[in-house]
């Protein structure tokens, strides 16, 4: 995949998403001349804990998207277990594919070369309403939301009512 | 969803940093496997230095999929198993697209395919273009559109005829 087609397919993806808006986030350029560097605004999705807010963040593509994944680092403070406390995304769809050495049944949960922009952030929206606390990013997060859950959710709800200020 | 393994985010890191922003070139289009010289006495000793420098249009290989190396940084056993994984992927069926129905877009690319393009078949009849999933293939041995694994499927092909 030359330089050239990793950006055809990401301008495609641009032009698809302006098209025909997906429901849950909406996605543009950080910067118009950077195909390779995006903001999402994700809407914290109904009936879980992050209802209500809106969670900016950014997508890094490298040039050989779509054989390598991109990054995600979240810009709006969130509080999560598969979110690292600096913003950075942890879940596997997102991880280099497996080595075949290791087994096979890993591969599916690992980056595939069709993931897309769409595909990323429906899995990034169903882990925020579904934590996995298996191998946790942040661990304070994770033990809270196992322990003591009332603090966990207070602190997202924190979360929450900062992001709409952020809005305003 | 969701599980972190922080060990290979940070790895990745560092194999920019080596790869710089340069793409390689695509494996196969430029190289077949009888031109694909894999000299096993220049690389031991090197592969666990510092990499020299290399020029831009070497031909980069994966012998893990978040690792680049040209030829000459990989070990003898990276060799032999790339040079049976390109031997597999030769093995795969390839055509000329015929205009089929059921097989309209390559789902690497996205983009629909034109008669006459060159596409490989897998064994789970998922088809794609030669150039797209061969690049693919170098670094995951499994179809993208059902995670068959490739390798099993040819085995039980075999076994089967
Ligand atoms: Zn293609
Ligand atoms: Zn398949």
């Amino acid at each position: 995949m030359s330089e050239l087609q990793s950006a055809l397919l990401l301008r495609k993806q641009l032009a698809e998403l302006n098209k025909n808006p997906v429901e849950g986030f909406s996605a543009g350029l950080i910067d118009d001349s950077d195909i390779y560097r995006w903001e999402v605004l994700l809407i914290g999705p109904p009936d879980t804990l992050y209802e209500g807010g809106f969670f900016k963040a950014h997508i890094y593509f490298p040039k050989e998207y779509p054989l390598r994944p991109p990054k995600m680092k979240f810009i709006t403070e969130i509080w999560h277990p598969n979110i690292e406390k600096n913003g950075d995304v942890c879940i596997s769809i997102l991880h280099e594919p497996g080595d075949d050495k290791w087994g096979y049944e890993k591969a599916c949960e690992r980056w595939l070369p069709i993931h897309t922009v769409e595909t990323i952030m429906i899995s990034v929206i169903s882990m925020l309403a579904d934590p996995n606390d298996q191998s946790p990013a942040n661990v304070d997060a994770a033990k809270e939301w196992r322990e003591n859950f009332p603090e966990f959710k207070r602190k997202v709800a924190r979360c929450v009512r900062r992001s709409q200020e952020e809005m305003l | 969803m969701g599980n972190c393994l922080q060990g290979l985010t940070s790895s990745n890191d560092g194999v920019s940093l080596l790869r710089g922003s340069e793409t390689p070139p695509p494996l196969l289009e430029s190289q077949s496997s009888s031109d694909l010289q894999l000299h096993a006495s220049s690389s031991s000793g090197m592969a666990f230095g510092p990499p020299p420098p290399y020029e831009e249009s070497m031909p980069m290989y994966h012998p893990t999929p978040n690792v680049s190396r040209p030829a000459s940084q990989l070990t003898e056993e990276e060799q032999v198993k790339i040079a049976k994984r390109i031997g597999l992927i030769q093995h795969l069926p390839t055509g000329t697209y015929d205009g089929c129905k059921k097989n309209r877009e390559c789902v690497i690319c996205m983009v629909e395919f034109m008669v006459g393009d060159a596409v490989r078949y897998l064994p789970c009849m998922h088809t794609y273009h030669v150039e797209c999933i061969d690049d693919w293939l170098m670094r995951s041995f499994t179809c993208p559109s059902c995670m068959e694994p490739v390798e099993s499927a040819l085995l039980s092909t075999y076994e089967a005829n």
